[in-house]
């Protein structure tokens, strides 16, 4: 990713402490100790919370980035840094360049109307307004009058498909009813960034399942950079670019959700993707060999660069010999070992 | 022996001193009876201070008295010079746009009573008080919500002065305020406003507190400005909690309206009633005081139906159809209405409840009494002064001996041995504990005994802060010279929440279960509620005259709705799982009660107790005017004398005693919920 333009998230060195002079406290640990997990201990050892500590990593334009964890792992409260809900206690954070810790309450709230959107796990939909007053709130801080308002709202009511409900109010919509709302509320700016807290996790599954399709088409027309939370690893899975796992205010992994699966760093991350059906997330990139002078046999069951590790075994089960590998053209682009296939399904059997 | 738990131990050091105590009684009386020598002039300190703090703020108040002469003159013809077709129609109208036929029906019919009462002047005065007061309250009130909200950082001061101004009793506030304002309808209104304006404050900071977080993230990320989010998003989304907090204080100003009626100067129908109570004229009395409820319960259950979620909405076209008729009716019959006053269609029943309750008394007075004397003689006097002086030949038929003492104490003795034995060793010494006290009587106590007892439970029931803290503001009591009278009122209040506690707690334990008994119960306990303060005095000294019985029975009649409403809701609401579980495992109904409701209730109950002590020491100040001996009495006294510093330490005294009975209990609640994990 080194061609990429500016990234348009970037966070360093983020910390948040929550306790009583929180911000002394972490200059003082920081200044005392180089390692961030001795910072973080003797936080702790004051009493205070080291929810996010010492977090790094950067977001393309474009991107979509998912912070795993488990509940208290510290991935609500850093999404609310970047959101700038809570005011990181150390760290940048910049959005398309500019620093957000440091912006001004003017700045923030100019940005919010203009670049940045918010879906909640709970929803967030005010209670005494219509579908229509919720979605087209964010307008209406803006001073938009009513009628330009409401107009722009349908629109973005028809995209989540809620056509014909404009007049409802929260308490008479279901579950995945509220969460198109909440969606549709926090594209009804047209923003840029898009934080999404744990969106799906308060519907049933069957809800989920069609409002992460839904998602994903939304944002392949929009394209739009997205920070999204969730516990769930097929979540995870399914929807990211990249994912970042964090444990106890840490990430301890970034990667794609094949890394993830087949290389995890840690215990920690494995016993994520014990319960995934590998075969199915893991693409053939990961178990192929490429460079100059491949040697492969004679057999070519026709492996293609995006099929799933399963997809590619179902082909190769009684060879022995490696095979080519190639684009959707023919043209010959590395070779597989179908052991090596095995040997990345059963990593976990070993 | 086993290591003592906290709790044993603290009775245990409570016992040692109240032993100490009545062994050296005789030697060193000052242990029983404060030396007045150390007496400090706390009083007369507390009068010149706020006398020259008073004479400061004059200049300011007499102006603001100035100031709301105007709105209060201004609603005053608007309310007393509108023709009474004119009002009922309006009111109605607003009744049916809250709740449709039965509210409009309930204006109708309760207007239509106070019509006919005759007291439609005199309500319409009361009604224009409130109607400046509240607006007035509701400012106020809502600003110091929003400000305690936006500056987390006043928002424990905010609240402690909240209790502060809650646990003071009604009548001290007004004694200050005389000084200020002087004597008119001004006083009443600045005090029905000051008294009404905490749970609006109360209610509008909770109601922003619980509006969820994701909804004020939602706001923010909207791009609101701060204000933006407050008045569009977070105040809308509490409003239903903001409305009972309008609820609320519409009940509380038109409470205090009637009761500083107490000052005069107004003819409003809080007066009519102490006027009709002075000249023991029951049947008028009784009727201004069901003008009174009548007013109460429409207000009240009109704002009620304000404060709920999803009501349903009414076609606006049949007001205005019925203020159209109350237009025309009213210019109809412009000139030919004959005065408000003349009305008086329940003059003969008036009569007739005089003539009846005469007859009533004069018949049934030797069983009242015997009623009302067994119970001074057998129950509150032996409590007030101890069986050794209250057992008399005259009222027991023998005489209290030193032998009877030590019977007593050995009988104690062995109750205590016998509860240690089966491992209740807090119990065991507790009860040796109350024979003691049984013995001397609450108002003889020996005053180190009762710091030491009050230490000993603050300190079992939240930690060492609490006691010192007790402690200290008994010390105050004790120096100021009032614990005579602290001790009284202790002890009136203390009778009546025993007895709120043991019958409410039946009442509620009934209501639990058996859905008959709550259907029954509910709409008594709404309306008991509902009443103002000072309503309560009517019937009971139309039965018992005045006096100590009637005060505790006045006191009970408003302080037991809580403890029934309380304890029902505690066993009942217990998780339905616990209760499957319970059942799955062969449980009987009774043992399902004793065991897992009984528990989990525990703290509800608690709380209900609490609220319990509070309207009793709210209570107990409204008694005096029928005859207590206690602080309340002082308050009264100082009301009349417009003795500031009097009135002030009296009141002070009091919001101390609720205070610390109230930190106590909450302690206990609080640690019932730990231990079940709430």
């Amino acid at each position: 990713m080194s061609d990429k333009p500016q990234a348009a998230i970037t966070c360093q060195n983020v910390w948040q402490v929550f306790g009583p002079n929180a911000d002394s406290a972490l200059s003082e640990a920081l200044s005392a100790h180089s390692e961030p997990e001795a910072a973080a201990a003797a936080l702790r050892e004051k009493g205070l919370i080291p929810a996010v500590q010492d977090v790094n990593f950067e977001v393309a334009e474009g991107e979509l980035f998912v912070i795993m964890g488990l509940s208290g792992s510290g991935k609500s409260t850093l999404i609310r840094c970047i959101s700038h809900l809570l005011h990181a206690t150390n760290g940048e954070i910049r959005i398309d360049g500019e620093n957000i810790v440091e912006a001004t309450p003017a700045r923030l709230i100019e940005l919010r109307r203009n670049k940045l959107g918010m879906v909640f796990q709970h929803f967030g939909l005010f209670p005494h307004m219509s579908v229509a007053d919720n979605v087209a709130y964010p307008l209406r801080v803006q001073g938009m009058k009513r009628k330009a308002r409401l107009e722009k709202a349908q629109k973005v009511i028809e995209l989540v498909g809620l056509g014909g409900r404009e007049k409802h109010y929260p308490r008479e919509l279901s579950g995945g009813q509220r969460q198109r709302v909440g969606i549709a509320r926090s594209l009804v700016t047209d923003c840029s960034v898009w934080f999404l807290d744990e969106p799906f996790s308060a519907l049933d599954p069957l809800i989920r399942r069609q409002l992460q399709d839904e998602f994903l088409q939304i944002q392949a027309d929009l394209k739009t950079t997205i920070v999204f939370i969730t516990h769930d690893i097929n979540e995870a899975l399914k929807l990211a670019d990249r994912i970042a796992i964090m444990r106890d205010g840490k990430i301890v992994q970034i990667g794609t959700p094949s890394d993830i699966v087949l290389n995890p760093v840690d215990d920690y991350v494995r016993e994520f993707s014990k319960d995934v059906a590998k075969g199915q997330h893991a693409r053939l990139t990961s178990v192929m060999q490429t460079g100059e002078g491949l040697v492969y046999g004679a057999d070519d069951p026709g492996l293609r660069i995006d099929m799933t590790l399963d997809a590619a075994l179902a082909r190769c089960m009684d060879l022995y010999q490696p095979v080519p590998v190639r684009a959707k053209d023919g043209k010959l682009l590395g070779v597989v070992n179908p052991a090596d296939l095995a040997a990345a399904l059963h990593v976990d059997a070993g | 022996m086993a290591a003592l738990s906290k709790g044993s131990l603290a009775a245990l050091v409570a016992l040692i001193v109240g032993a100490l105590c009545l062994l050296l009684e005789t030697t060193l009386p000052w242990l029983v009876i404060f030396p007045d020598a150390l007496v400090l002039p706390a009083t007369e300190w507390v009068g010149t201070v706020m006398d020259w703090l008073l004479q400061l703020m004059k200049p300011t108040a007499r102006s603001f008295s100035a100031l709301m002469y105007y709105p209060m003159e201004a609603t005053n013809l608007l309310l007393g010079g509108s023709p009474w077709i004119l009002v009922i129609a309006v009111v109605t109208a607003i009744g049916w746009m809250l709740g449709g036929t039965s509210m409009a029906l309930m204006a109708v019919v309760g207007l239509g009573f106070v019509l006919a009462s005759g007291y439609w002047v005199e309500s319409m005065n009361t009604l224009s008080l409130v109607a400046v007061s509240v607006p007035l309250a509701l400012i106020v009130g809502g600003g110091i919500g929003v400000f305690a909200n936006e500056y987390p950082r006043f928002r424990k001061p905010v609240q402690a002065l909240l209790d502060v101004m809650q646990t003071v009793p009604t009548f001290a506030y007004l004694t200050p305020l005389l000084v200020l304002f002087g004597f008119g309808p001004v006083v009443g209104l600045i005090a029905s406003a000051i008294y009404a304006a905490p749970p609006m404050a109360r209610n509008v900071l909770l109601g922003l507190e619980r509006v969820e977080p994701e909804i004020k993230e939602a706001a923010i990320m909207a791009g609101g400005t701060r204000l933006q989010q407050l008045f569009q998003v977070e105040i809308p989304s509490a409003a239903s909690q903001i409305l009972v907090g309008v609820n609320q204080c519409l009940m509380a100003a038109l409470s205090m309206v009637i009761i500083a009626a107490v000052i005069g100067g107004f003819d409003d129908i809080g007066w009519e009633v102490l006027l009709t109570m002075r000249k023991a004229q029951f049947g008028p009395a009784l009727l201004a005081g069901l003008v009174i409820v009548v007013f109460a319960v429409l207000i009240d259950r009109m704002s009620g139906t304000l404060a709920q979620d999803s009501r349903r909405r009414f076609d606006p076209r049949v007001a205005w159809g019925i203020l159209g008729f109350g237009i025309v009716a009213s210019a109809l019959s412009w000139n030919s209405l004959p005065d408000t006053s003349d009305y008086a269609l329940f003059d003969g029943a008036v009569d007739a409840v005089d003539a009846g309750l005469t007859a009533f008394t004069t018949a049934n007075w030797q069983w009242l009494d015997a009623v009302k004397n067994n119970a001074m003689f057998y129950g509150l006097l032996p409590l007030r002064i101890g069986l050794d002086q209250a057992v008399l030949p005259f009222t027991w038929g023998f005489q209290w001996t030193g032998q009877m003492s030590l019977g007593l104490f050995a009988a104690g003795a062995v109750a205590g041995l016998l509860l240690a034995l089966r491992g209740q060793v807090t119990w065991g010494i507790m009860t040796l504990i109350l024979v003691g006290m049984l013995e001397t009587g609450i108002t003889n106590l020996p005053w180190p005994f009762v710091l030491v007892g009050t230490a000993a439970l603050g300190w079992v029931a939240s930690g060492r802060g609490l006691a010192i803290l007790s402690v200290g503001l008994l010390l105050t009591i004790l120096l100021s010279g009032l614990w005579d009278r602290a001790m009284l009122s202790l002890y009136l209040s203390g009778a009546a929440v025993f007895a709120c506690a043991l019958a409410g707690g039946g009442i509620g334990l009934l209501c639990a279960v058996s859905p008959l008994a709550w259907k029954i119960t509910r709409p008594i306990c709404d309306m008991l509620q509902t009443i103002p303060l000072f309503v309560f005095l009517i019937p009971v000294l139309m039965v018992f005259q005045i006096g100590e019985f009637s005060a505790f029975l006045a006191i009970i009649a408003y302080a037991i709705v809580p403890m029934i409403r309380y304890s029902r809701h505690g066993l009942t609401e217990t998780p339905e799982e616990m209760i499957e579980a319970a059942i799955a495992s062969g449980a009987t109904t009774w043992q399902i009660l004793r065991d897992v409701r009984g528990p989990y209730a525990a703290p509800t109950i608690l709380l209900g107790l609490n609220q319990t002590i509070l309207y009793a020491f709210a209570m107990l100040v409204i008694a005096a005017l029928i005859g207590t001996t206690g602080l309340g009495q002082l308050i009264f006294l100082a009301l009349g004398q417009a003795d500031v510093g009097l009135g002030i330490s009296a009141g002070a005294a009091m919001a101390i005693l609720a205070l610390i009975a109230d930190r106590m209990v909450q302690g206990f609640a609080e640690e019932r919920r730990r231990v079940l994990g709430l």
